[in-house]
């Protein structure tokens, strides 16, 4: 499984293999523990990046005093999920159980009790003899996490913002497809294509027409009717992808992140940093498949399909596979090719890449890119 | 090298100064104690590692950056600013290593400014004044001219609040910030300098014109078409009182609610913070905080009100203030959003009470403010201020 890596690696966060470029984008091949064939999951801190295989954990990074330390863990079960943050790495467990973890050279897995829920719709359990039993933990199904905020969501539709239980999706049929976190938000997409966002929104970050901070989930009114199928949270931003393939953005644009415009100084045009309401992206012909079946040629093959976001930079995957970014690009996040410039404020594609959309994965770290290659592409 | 530039880094903080400022870290120590121990043997080392540790101080700016962008400024942990401006102090060596041509030392003066308004640099004023100072020479500004600004002859109006004339301490204490009334203060501040020496704008200019400071772009702060840019103040005086006469598509530019003092200490010399401002309920009182407020006629602050005591100081142009008491808050329909909550949304110059019904309860105070006057309002008093002609106030804030 190549892993090909760019961005902030001062830390020494990512082993590379060579110190070559691999693509013409600018992403390098990274070492992982693991063979080749193997699925491991990744989450990438600041300072450290977390990667599990089975129940054994690495983390690797500045952990105390210098780059490329790196400590090696081992749970009491299969790792399910990791969530890197600053200041400690929320690990999942396939058994539902949650753990976290500092990034330190001594570092030590550590239960994590959260409260209980309430459970207004199904009594007190008692056990035969009449007594209550004592509520068992909860069973968590996603985990994200920011500098400012950490999110689990139980099997029960319990959303916690670790340790408290902050709200019970009541419905039965109540689905979560995705969880993110930014800095300080969190936006969560269920299975019926319904998005719902809470935490600081001063940036914008929650789509809600007025800027402040939400303590619960609350459903975007604006996306209402639409159905999404994809999310992604970014620093002080958010994306969105519809089943129509239309690509939304919100929140804050400081570096082009959402592929609007940014001001220049000094410039006559005035344009807003902080845009509150989803903006839909009217994004170039991609264009990829023009030479090879332009008889047949079909918009549908390009339309946005994932998205993914890191502090300040947006990617977002196309059915032909194609690979596009905007945003914050100084320390190479969009590829070493875009280096020399700072952020790309328009949706534009990074030559080279080619994704195979079924297997292939993208994750983005704070200020990096990381492309999972199972497939054959590249 | 220079030697005026080998003697700044003597200034330069040393590892043992901030290893304890820093101490959990871990990222601010890995990368502060490389670039002190750069910059501490300068002579004897060669230039191996000072690309990735250059570039490791750029990304410590970056980051911290991004963590006091994060939450409520009011709540970022003071160490994140700390750090913050140490990071900026080295990443500006580190280019000035690279080249101190005027375009490079423009850059520097650049991050120094955002330094100043993001971080906090109190531990080291000393190193800021040098490194101001050198950053300031060389340069080939100050090719505009800008007008010496007439004195307004002072208008005789109505006046809806008490006025006193230099009122004593006592009478101020048991008058105004006993009872909660907002009055007129004339003549507490004829000894300022200021009052005739910003007058000349070539003064201003050449005192801050270096600086870079917020401003705000539009008349009303709490419109849709209002944005804020960091702006060098040569570029805004030019542009807002410069002999330009293309003025018709030109916005209105307001240098708002900014610590410009503590920024340019030069200019701190020509005021003085006035001993009402002493008088308080807590013991010992804490901190004034003094801004400065600068633009053409028309400048609007839209109806909001403050949490602290305000004195309002005009030193040069005219303000009309139109005010309301903190009992009418129901009445003037502030914005819901958590940023404009103490702000109303009505337009208290021309009252709309088909949209706003409440608006005929509410009693209204108006008055001018003139050059040399002083406005005392009482914390949460609604005020409403619009700039007659180019203005320039300095407020005191304390509790």
């Amino acid at each position: 499984m190549p892993l090909l890596f760019t961005g902030f690696n001062a830390f020494g966060q990512h082993e590379c293999i060579s110190r070559d470029v691999d693509c013409a984008a600018g992403f390098s091949e990274i070492n992982a523990p693991v063979s080749t064939q193997n699925q491991c999951t990744i989450s990438i801190g600041f300072r450290y990046a977390a990667l599990a295989f089975g129940r054994k954990l690495w983390l690797r990074g500045l952990l105390d005093d210098g780059p490329n330390e790196c400590v090696t863990l081992k749970a009491a079960g299969d790792i399910k999920a990791l969530a890197a943050g600053d200041s400690h790495c929320l690990v999942l467990l396939e058994s539902g159980q949650l753990y976290r973890v500092q990034p330190k050279l001594q570092a030590e897995l550590l239960v994590v009790r959260l409260e209980a829920p309430p459970r207004s719709n199904s009594g007190t359990k008692r056990s035969f003899f009449g007594a209550p039993k004592a509520p068992s933990s909860p069973i968590i199904e996603h985990i994200a996490c920011g500098s400012h905020i950490n999110v689990a969501v139980s099997s029960e539709n319990a959303v916690f913002s670790i340790p408290s239980c902050l709200h019970q999706f009541a419905e039965r049929q109540f689905r979560v497809k995705q969880l993110q976190c930014g800095h300080e938000h969190a936006v969560l997409l269920n299975v019926n294509g319904d998005v719902f966002t809470w935490g600081n929104g001063l940036r914008g970050q929650l789509g809600q027409p007025v800027l402040k901070v939400e303590e619960t989930p609350q459903l975007m009114e604006a996306l209402a009717g639409i159905k999404i199928t994809q999310i992604a949270a970014g620093g002080w931003h958010s994306a969105a992808i519809s089943a129509f393939g239309d690509l939304y953005t919100w929140g804050l644009n400081c570096s082009g992140q959402l592929g609007m415009r940014v001001m220049k100084p000094g410039g006559f045009l005035k344009e807003p940093t902080v845009y509150p309401l989803p903006q839909l992206q009217d994004l170039p012909e991609c264009g990829c498949s023009k030479e090879a079946k332009s008889n047949e040629h079909d918009d549908d093959d390009c339309a946005p399909l994932r998205v993914f976001a890191g502090s300040r930079h947006t990617l977002l995957t196309r059915r032909c596979g194609r690979l596009w970014a905007s945003g914050w690009c100084q320390h190479g996040q969009l590829g070493t090719q875009l280096q020399n410039r700072s952020y790309m404020d328009a949706f534009q594609a990074l030559d080279g890449i080619r994704l195979n959309t079924c297997s292939d994965d993208v994750l983005c770290g704070p200020w990096s890119t990381l492309l999972s290659l199972k497939g054959s592409g590249n | 090298m220079e030697s005026e530039f080998l003697l700044l880094t003597k200034l330069l903080p040393r590892w043992k100064d901030i290893e304890n400022v820093i101490q959990d870290e871990v990222e601010a120590r890995y990368i502060l104690k490389r670039a002190t121990d750069h910059m501490e043997n300068l002579q004897s080392r060669g230039d191996s590692q000072a690309e990735e540790s250059r570039y490791l101080v750029c990304a410590l700016v970056d980051r911290n950056w991004e963590r006091i962008h994060t939450g409520h400024f009011s709540q970022v942990p003071l160490i994140t600013r700390k750090i913050y401006a140490l990071a900026c102090y080295f990443k500006i060596f580190f280019l000035l290593l690279e080249s101190t041509s005027p375009a490079q030392k423009e850059l520097c003066s650049g991050i120094l400014d955002e330094a100043q308004l993001l971080g906090c640099m109190d531990d080291w004023t000393e190193l800021k004044a040098a490194l101001m100072d050198y950053l300031d020479k060389g340069g080939d500004r100050d090719s505009v001219t800008l007008p010496i600004l007439e004195p307004l002859t002072r208008i005789s109006c109505t006046c809806d609040i008490p006025q006193l004339e230099a009122p004593s301490l006592e009478e101020f204490q048991t008058k105004c910030f006993q009872a909660g009334q907002p009055t007129l203060l004339l003549n507490t501040i004829q000894h300022w300098p200021a009052l005739d020496k910003w007058m000349n704008l070539n003064y201003l200019l050449q005192v801050a014109g270096n600086r870079t400071v917020p401003i705000e772009i539009g008349s009303n702060y709490a419109s849709d078409e209002w944005s804020q840019q960091l702006v060098k103040i040569r570029d805004f005086l030019s542009r807002q009182f410069g002999g330009d006469t293309n003025k018709t598509n030109q916005e209105i530019e307001y240098l708002a609610q900014h610590e410009l003092f503590s920024q340019i200490p030069a200019l701190k010399k020509d005021i003085s913070i006035p001993d009402y401002c002493s008088i308080s309920k807590e013991n010992p009182p804490e901190a004034v905080d003094i801004k400065a407020w600068l633009g053409p006629a028309g400048t609007i602050s839209p109806m909001h009100y403050d949490p602290k005591h305000n004195l309002l100081c005009q030193v040069f142009g005219a303000k009309r203030i139109i005010l309301a008491a903190p009992s009418d808050t129901d009445n003037l329909y502030p914005h819901e959003s958590e940023f404009l909550s103490n702000t109303s949304q009505i337009d208290a110059a021309h009252l709309d009470l088909d949209s706003y019904p409440l608006l005929e309860k509410v009693k209204f105070y108006e008055l001018l403010l003139q050059p040399g006057d002083c406005l005392y309002m009482p914390p949460k008093w609604w005020h409403y201020v619009r700039s007659e002609a180019p203005s320039f106030s300095v407020s005191f804030w304390w509790e």
